[in-house]
């Protein structure tokens, strides 16, 4: 009886270890197994932070599918979407992807882009519609959030004498944790909210549409 | 036997609750993608090794061939193809281009092709944000132009749409499978 305390005590300490150092691997962006003998794709491998598209109306191309759009284009977003893989994102640790205080992409590899097919109003504030690159400054309590003209960048080395707009959002809890870094549109009252949620962070951006 | 049990029920509880995570809407199984010319141009412009204006893009999803027969299969001869998954394919040129010999302004256009055996028609339309090519609509086209087919020597696994410099400007390459076309852009 004795032993099986003991091992079932050996069992915990293990699995705890393991769980703190080497963290479940979750699910990634890979060429499939069955790739193998068709070899990897010589030309532009597949991204492991994947480029995704948002909308607003949201699902627009889908609404114009099922021809169910009433409203016409208003917003996309073009961004990568890195994952969590068990580290904490956002923090003041140079070990933290995201360090507090400092410029991030709000994604991976390009500079993620925002594009408005109308003027709108970001967070009370007017911004022409057109293309611009979108960053932020992430810090424990709110983030500021930059509207920048420096398109087509990767997303390193943000030139903020090209912004345009800059407003700051306060950081809500996010419960549970989210593994990609998630960029989406939702209607609210005065037009959308863009939402932006990734580990246990999440920030509104409330944004009014000029008819 | 009942030591073996013990463990699997702690083993059991780990996995649900310990590491136990909400998924967000999760990562696309055809993943979107993104090509430029010049080729990696925001990587040369942040590094500061172009100055000049970006030429042209193309916003794309990637779907796997996942040990499936592709065209003549997957993509009908003779139809309307998105040229990816999701939403259909976009091309933006940033400045005039021409193909095959017709001036084609700057702007966003949407990117779909009618695969075949031997040819492709490579077709560039009006209508952008669309989903697939269920509301392609023939009237919006701004050019459509045939290439020939050329067999690769191994099959891509992903689709893969890059450009390539090329003398008159560049060549946007569509490789998929055992396929390769190639759409020559003059500038």
């Amino acid at each position: 009886m004795n032993r099986t305390v003991k091992f079932i005590f050996y069992i915990i300490a293990v699995t705890g270890v393991w769980g703190c150092k080497q963290p479940k691997p979750q699910p990634e962006m890979r060429i499939p197994p069955t790739a193998a003998k068709d070899g990897i794709n010589p030309y532009v491998a597949p991204d492991k932070s994947p480029m995704d598209m948002s909308y607003f109306p949201k699902d627009y191309p889908i609404l114009r599918m099922n021809g169910t759009d009433e409203k016409s284009l208003v917003a996309r977003v073009i961004y990568s979407r890195p994952q969590k893989k068990g580290r904490q994102i956002f923090g003041t640790s140079e070990k933290n992807l995201v360090q507090f205080g400092k410029e991030w992409r709000i994604g991976a590899n390009e500079a993620t882009e925002i594009e408005f097919f109308k003027n709108v109003k970001i967070n009370g504030q007017p911004l022409p519609k057109g293309r611009y690159v979108m960053y932020g400054i992430p810090s424990p309590q709110n983030w500021m959030i930059a509207f920048n003209n420096n398109l087509f960048t990767w997303g390193l080395h943000m030139d903020s004498t090209q912004d345009v707009l800059r407003i700051s959002e306060p950081v809500i809890e996010q419960k549970p944790p989210v593994e990609e870094l998630t960029i989406f549109f939702e209607p609210s009252e005065i037009g959308a909210d863009l939402f932006v949620i990734w580990d246990n962070v999440k920030v509104k951006i409330p944004i009014s549409i000029e008819q | 036997m009942k030591r073996l049990a013990i463990i699997w029920v702690l083993f059991t509880v780990f996995e649900t609750s310990g590491f136990a995570q909400l998924t967000s809407p999760p990562l696309d199984k055809s993943p979107l993608d993104i090509s430029y010319f010049p080729v990696n141009y925001p990587s040369l412009k942040t590094r500061d090794k172009i100055s000049e204006n970006p030429i042209a893009r193309v916003i794309y999803s990637r779907p796997f061939k996942n040990d499936r027969v592709i065209f003549g299969n997957l993509i009908e001869y003779g139809k309307v193809w998105r040229m990816g998954a999701n939403e259909c394919t976009e091309i933006e040129f940033f400045q005039d281009v021409k193909i095959n010999n017709s001036k084609i302004p700057k702007g966003r256009y949407s990117l779909y092709a009618i695969p075949d055996t031997a040819n492709w028609t490579i077709i560039l339309n009006q209508d952008t944000d669309l989903w697939g090519a269920f509301k392609y609509d023939q009237k919006k086209d701004v050019i459509r132009v045939t290439v020939p087919v050329e067999k690769a020597d191994s099959p891509t696994e992903n689709l893969a749409i890059f450009f390539q410099k090329s003398d008159q400007g560049c060549a946007l390459n569509i490789l998929w499978d055992n396929v390769s076309v190639s759409l020559p852009i003059s500038l």
